[in-house]
């Protein structure tokens, strides 16, 4: 299964995770509550999804709030991520 | 009904084909293989009275023969050929007469005067059929006198002419006629016996023909009450009189001038069917009216997508216009929950708050999958043990094999979905277990719970049931519906098959073709730019802006009209002829709606002046067979018309004439057979059938003169 890099970046004390994806970084905002970004966020994932299946993984866990927060966001985003994928897959909405 | 009065059966004659021979066998086989039920054996001045017996034996009650022979007579100036047959109660008879009468002679050198033939056989009562004018060699005028003079029954002397049309003609000529096959090769009998003539009466035996000849009203009527009928009592007019006829399960002609009131007795009679709960509507020729006849507009047209497997829809559509976003878990929350510093001590020690959520998708799948698997087996199982084909396929032991292993099958299948089955909800029960106690926790302690979601599944699968959604609807809205032709009617003289299309067509954004109507209220407009909406939908179901398309779509004009994809049809009707598009004219218009109602299945059929607009040749080659095989289905039709074609040569069981003079209206019932029409109030006014057909119809002598396939003068 393709893994996915992430990391957790900071820009002006904004913190985020970074998830590389070919084509552009996926952004999902971990200082702020933006609801809208997180599912344009979704968005592209459900897109990256149909075209195969993959996990993303923090590259660097650390022991600061944000870290700790992204590692399991991360951990149940890959768990909900496994699931989409087969449901797509038996609606055939999968590409390969 | 068909009758062949002259056929041979031997080789008489050193002139005669040797094709003209067959054996009993052969015979009894060719005439079962036609329509042919009457037959007269009549070889050249010989009677076979073995081969006869042969024949009626082996032929049983399948068809009548009749025995007969065909003489060579002669006078001082002339000689021709008579054929005299008799009934076959009189065939040993009969034997005897002919051999007496051409003792001492061979076929070919036989020869008899017309006195000897009645002194022969005159006391038999039989039927002499001269050949005459064009069938040779025929009797001269002064021969058939001296028959007509001599022959006890006048009215079973005929005269053999050489086929329908001649027969038609001299019968107009009120001379008794009729042809037969004069069979030479009986090879081709068969395939001509399509042309002998019919008998519209049925006939029992050869006594009861000659009474039909001689038009004894008994026996006519004897004929008429075989077949069903019933008394319609009808009060036409507004003088309130009742009308009472005599209705047969067979063609009942009202003929006589206009304005006789002729419709107004088709109305009466239709009036009394439907009050009897029978469908009966007087058929009038409306040429104008073929597109509302025909329906073209629609108005009525409906189709049923579920056997052409088309989805209505009507799931999708709701749930997509339903559609709303669906909210993720605020990030927040999980911020929340790794700053909050959880003091409790009784809390941390609770640790199945900390086991982390588990997916149930792949556990429920792989239950579900081995349930669905499981009971088809057990399905499959049943059939087996039960079905009558399976045992009678399979040996015993085979069949036990087969069972055995699928019951092993079902019983791997069946433990495989309990342990499936536990597995889910073991997920299942724990998730609810790590929720409930996360929540429990957070309530006693005022510390933010873990989430137990991104929100990502949940938000996912919204929209890819969105997509699900849309996907099935474009789907529907692209499949092709294959068009419906019916066969509308013989258009005559060559011109081929009018056809009638319906093509249905779904809107699916891409019909631009202006003469597509809605099928439904729906307006076209909103059609299109509803599964335009779809579309889009379609394109952004996984793009920040997919709501607006939903809204867009919820925004159309009359879009709550759109309850299924059935509201999405688009429809044209037109009349085809060589697959092209046409435009029947006003005749040809006639022409097919004629057809239409006598193609349609019913028991009565009310036809008003059926032959307004048509030529005679269509009315005769299409309309007269059409309305004929509609009565031998003992189907009841009631024509008014001034057509002598069908009048006359429908030949119907029942004729009304209705008539104007200086005491006022008339009515006369009567038939072509006994040739009178009886007044219904007076019932020693007789007029004679023929001439007043004659007289009112048109076409009336053409009709008489062309007419062949009946017996007799009518």
């Amino acid at each position: 299964m393709e893994v996915l890099n992430a990391t957790v970046d900071s820009i002006d004390e904004k913190y985020f995770i970074k998830i590389k994806v070919e084509g552009g970084d996926i952004i999902i905002p971990l200082s702020d509550d933006n609801a809208n970004e997180v599912k344009s966020a979704f968005n592209k994932l459900i897109v990256r999804i149909r075209t195969g299946e993959f996990t993303i993984k923090l590259e660097k866990v650390g022991e600061d709030l944000f870290s700790m927060v992204a590692n399991e966001y991360l951990a149940q985003l890959n768990r909900e991520i496994h699931e989409v994928r087969s449901q797509m897959k038996e609606y055939g909405l999968v590409k390969s | 009904m068909k009758i062949d009065i002259h056929t041979h059966t031997k080789r008489c004659k050193s002139g005669d084909a040797y094709t003209r021979e067959i054996s009993p066998e052969a015979f009894c086989e060719t005439i079962l293989s036609t329509e042919v039920k009457v037959i007269a054996i009549t070889n050249h001045n010989v009677f076979d009275l073995a081969q006869f017996e042969t024949i009626q034996s082996r032929i049983g009650r399948d068809a009548q023969v009749w025995p007969g022979v065909e003489l060579d007579v002669y006078d001082d100036v002339a000689k021709g050929h008579l054929l005299v047959i008799t009934s076959p109660t009189l065939a040993a008879k009969f034997s005897v007469a002919v051999d007496g009468l051409t003792k001492g002679s061979t076929p070919d050198s036989f020869k008899v005067r017309i006195p000897d033939v009645l002194a022969t056989f005159d006391a038999m009562e039989p039927l002499y059929v001269a050949h005459y004018k064009q069938k040779r060699p025929s009797l001269s005028d002064d021969l058939l006198s001296v028959l007509e003079a001599g022959a006890k029954n006048k009215w079973c002397v005929l005269k053999e002419v050489s086929n329908a049309i001649s027969a038609g003609i001299h019968i107009s000529h009120g001379r008794s006629s009729i042809y037969g096959s004069d069979v030479h090769d009986w090879a081709k009998y068969a395939e001509g016996a399509h042309e002998l003539p019919d008998l519209r009466l049925p006939i029992d035996s050869f006594e009861h023909f000659c009474l039909l000849l001689k038009k004894d009203p008994t026996a006519i009527n004897t004929v008429l009450d075989r077949k069903t009928s019933e008394d319609l009592a009808l009060v036409p007019f507004n003088d309130g009189k009742t009308l009472t006829i005599k209705a047969f399960n067979d063609i009942n002609v009202i003929f006589g001038p206009k304005g006789t009131g002729k419709s107004c007795i088709l109305r009466a009679i239709a009036k009394h069917y439907s009050k009897n709960g029978i469908d009966a509507t007087v058929f009038e020729s409306a040429s104008d009216r073929i597109d509302d006849i025909f329906d073209v507009k629609g108005k009525d047209l409906s189709i049923n997508l579920n056997p052409l497997g088309i989805n209505y829809c009507t799931d999708e559509i709701q749930s997509l216009r339903d559609a709303g976003e669906v909210d993720v878990t605020s990030i927040s929350k999980f911020t929340a929950y790794f700053a909050a510093a959880n003091t409790n001590r009784n809390a941390k020690k609770i640790l199945l708050k900390e086991i982390d959520i588990q997916e149930e998708g792949d556990a429920k799948r792989e239950f579900l999958e081995y349930n669905e698997a499981a009971s088809t087996t057990e399905e499959f199982l049943d059939f087996v043990k039960l079905d009558p084909s399976v045992k009678k396929e399979l040996a015993v032991d085979e069949l036990k094999d087969l069972n055995r292993i699928l019951s092993v099958l079902l019983e791997r299948l069946n433990g495989k979905e309990w342990t499936g089955f536990a597995g889910w909800k073991e997920v299942a029960l724990l998730n609810s277990a790590i929720k409930s106690f996360r929540k429990e926790v957070e309530r006693k302690t005022g510390s933010p719970a873990k989430p137990t979601t991104t929100g990502f599944r949940d938000y996912a699968m919204n929209r890819i049931e969105i997509a699900v959604n849309a996907s099935k609807i474009i789907k529907s809205a692209n499949t092709k519906i294959p068009y419906q032709e019916e066969n509308v009617g013989d258009l005559g003289s060559g011109k081929g098959q009018l056809k009638f299309v319906t093509e249905f067509i779904f809107q699916n954004g891409n019909v631009t073709d202006g003469g597509m109507l809605s099928l439904t209220s729906v307006k076209k407009t909103a059609q299109k730019k509803f599964i335009n909406c779809i579309r889009e939908v379609l394109a952004h179901v996984f793009v920040d802006d997919l709501f607006q398309h939903i809204s867009e779509l919820n925004g159309i004009e009359d879009v709550e009209a759109i309850k299924t994809a059935h509201e999405l049809l688009l429809f044209k009707r037109y009349f085809t002829l060589d697959g092209m598009p046409y435009s029947p004219s006003s005749g040809e218009s006639s022409m097919v709606m004629l057809q239409k109602e006598l193609g349609t299945d019913k028991d009565v059929y009310i036809l008003d002046e059926p032959e307004r607009s048509l030529g005679n040749e269509y009315i005769n080659d299409v309309i007269v067979p059409l309305i004929k095989e509609r009565a031998r289905s003992g189907k009841r039709v009631f024509i008014s018309t001034h057509d002598a074609n069908i009048a006359v040569r429908t030949l119907p069981y029942c004729s009304i004439y209705r008539c104007h003079g200086p005491t006022g209206y008339g009515t006369f019932i009567g038939n072509p057979f006994t040739n009178n029409l009886v007044n219904i109030g007076k019932a020693d006014d007789l007029l004679d059938w023929k001439a007043i057909s004659m007289r009112t119809l048109e076409g009336g002598k053409e009709a008489f003169g062309e007419r062949g396939k009946i017996y007799g003068s009518a």
